[in-house]
């Protein structure tokens, strides 16, 4: 299977429409869960991409970062706004601009790191060391949040 | 307050490992580049979020109210740290309606500052309401921590009943011993006149009817009837609320008898109150306006309270029901009991009159043929119900969609009619 194959192309389809009915059905129903497995379905998308192609490092990730996270942001904003609260004029418009901050940022940072990956070009033992803390750290975060959100602390 | 994660932390952490995970697996750094903002967000978000001091207070205006009439709550925030999104919840209970604002607000405060919301609230029935639960949402700037707390601060609103329009009361067949307003058919000292007499020795000069004395050609006085009060005793069935179409007879029976009171006692009657039903509810009769606060706050906690065991008006104690007193019973004619508890009082020479809250609206019969049958059946036993009652001369009228002031005077018929077959 190719990038450009015909097969490729129908499943990944498929697979966006199936994250695009996960995201509405989220939105829809007030699932909050169903929100991250539409983002992963997009990401996974993109690495089936990734894995397939043969480009040494592309440079579209940050725009599919920075949407992705728009995507979630939203969604769960979205979510937020279910209920109807009575609250300033202006909260939705500084909302708004806060969530195209942060999607900017979400830009910027991963184009940097994307630019430090292309500096560094270290294909090696001492990337994958780092990516595998990285994949266990954040596991141990889940958990740890996991964990904290179970222990309500009274004040 | 209760810390917890919003499902915005949790689906962020997942995302960043899963992708973290899969750019090991796949050896593709743009998916740590995918992952990365996301683990950036939960870094900053879970480091910089701090817990805020919030309180609230939720203060009433009165402590009363009229059943329909608005009244403002005031409710008071403050926190000593920043809060991007406060949501605050005002939790009301059944029965009373916002009108005015909102019961949900979301705020933004700044450190050490303070916000007041004025909530215009409407009782839409009478009762006893507990107001002053607020509960509280505190989310950070990132939306991924969120701090939850409930304020429960103990205010009553007393919604009174609205009162209904009564020009004229039913006049019970005695009067009582002080001054009132109601004419006694007794003669004696009073303004409305009565009847003449031969004068005796010890008559008093004034009350010599100098035109007819010279048409006798003798002394002759008038005779007077005197105004005197009255007592009368509000008997409410609270054994059954028949509820339907918005309505409830519970409901209405203590309106009219709010509404009675008020009256009666304007014309300084004494009056009493027994809310005869499960719990068994009481109060001597008395006069002014202390009685009707008392009165009315008596008949708000009127509710029905199930219970299977037989009550009869022994439970009573006896000076709740004085001699002489119109006992004026208010009931949709449902529970047996207070039917019976009624034939004893009138077997016990009390004046007895019933104003039946009309059920029969309320009651749907239903579709099948044996439903439909036992529906016309409940009607014929109220017919007979209400038959019985009369033959014991007790005056009962239905009060339906008509004015109750209507309903009073079809009692009132009713009692001159049978004074006069009695007679």
């Amino acid at each position: 299977m190719t990038r450009g194959d015909d097969a490729f192309q129908e499943a990944g389809a498929r697979i966006g429409a199936v994250a695009l009915v996960a995201l509405v059905a989220g939105v829809v129903l007030g699932w909050a869960p169903l929100i991250p497995v539409a983002a992963a379905l997009a990401g996974g998308l993109y690495a089936a991409e990734l894995a397939i192609g043969d480009a040494p490092l592309d440079v579209a990730s940050p725009a599919v970062a920075a949407g992705l996270l728009l995507c979630t942001e939203l969604a769960y904003w979205s979510l937020e706004e279910r209920t109807r609260w009575r609250g300033h004029a202006g909260d939705g418009l500084r909302r708004a601009a806060f969530v195209a901050f942060l999607g900017v940022a979400a830009f910027l940072v991963a184009t940097v790191l994307l630019a430090l990956v292309d500096a560094l070009r270290a294909r090696g033992l001492a990337l994958d060391l780092l990516g595998a803390a990285a994949a266990v750290a954040a596991i141990a975060t889940v958990l740890v949040i996991a964990r904290a959100q179970r222990q309500p602390n009274s004040g | 307050m209760t810390r917890t994660g919003s499902p915005r932390l949790i689906g962020y952490a997942s995302l960043a490992a899963v992708g973290l995970v899969a750019a090991l697996a796949l050896r593709r750094p743009e998916l740590a580049v995918l992952a990365a903002p996301f683990a950036l967000l939960l870094a900053i978000g879970t480091r910089t979020a701090r817990e805020p001091r919030i309180s609230v207070e939720f203060v009433l205006p009165a402590e009363r109210a009229l059943e329909g009439t608005e009244v403002e709550a005031v409710v008071g925030v403050h926190t000593d740290r920043a809060v991007d999104r406060l949501e605050l919840l005002l939790e009301l209970p059944r029965g009373v309606d916002v009108v005015a604002g909102s019961r949900t607000h979301a705020l933004r405060l700044r450190p050490d500052e303070s916000c007041e919301l004025r909530v215009g609230l409407r009782c839409a029935r009478w009762g006893v309401f507990d107001l002053g639960r607020v509960g509280i949402r505190a989310r950070d700037a990132l939306r991924l921590v969120t701090w939850e707390a409930r304020f429960e601060h103990s205010q009553r609103l007393k919604a009174y009943p609205s009162p209904l329009t009564i020009q004229r009361l039913l006049a019970p067949l005695e009067t009582q011993a002080l001054a009132g307003s109601e004419v006694a058919r007794a003669k004696g000292e009073g303004v409305e006149y009565a009847d003449i007499r031969d004068f005796v020795p010890g008559d008093r000069v004034r009350a010599i009817n100098w035109r007819a004395s010279a048409r006798r050609q003798g002394l002759v006085v008038n005779e007077r009837h005197p105004e005197r009060n009255t007592d009368v005793v509000l008997f409410v069935d609270s054994f059954t609320d028949v509820r339907g179409y918005g309505r409830s007879s519970l409901e209405e029976a203590v309106r009219a008898a709010a509404s009675l009171a008020t009256r009666y006692l304007e014309r300084r009657d004494r009056v009493g109150l027994v809310g005869f039903g499960g719990v068994l509810r009481w109060l001597q009769p008395g006069m002014g306006a202390t009685q009707r606060y008392r009165l009315i706050e008596t008949m708000l906690e009127t509710g029905v309270e199930p219970t299977y065991t037989w009550r009869d008006v022994n439970l009573i104690p006896a000076r709740i029901l004085p001699a002489k007193s119109l006992v004026l019973g208010l009931t949709p004619l449902v529970d047996q009991r207070f039917i019976t508890a009624l034939g004893d009082l009138r077997a016990r020479r009390y004046d007895v009159a019933v104003i039946e809250v009309d059920a029969v609206p309320l009651v749907e019969s239903g579709r099948s043929e044996i439903d439909k049958l036992a529906y016309r059946l409940w009607l014929l036993e109220r017919e007979v119900l209400r038959a019985g009652l009369v033959a014991l001369g007790i005056g009962v009228a239905t009060w339906g969609d008509a004015e109750l002031e209507t309903v009073l005077e079809e009692v009132r018929t009713y009692r001159r009619y049978s004074r006069l077959a009695g007679a």
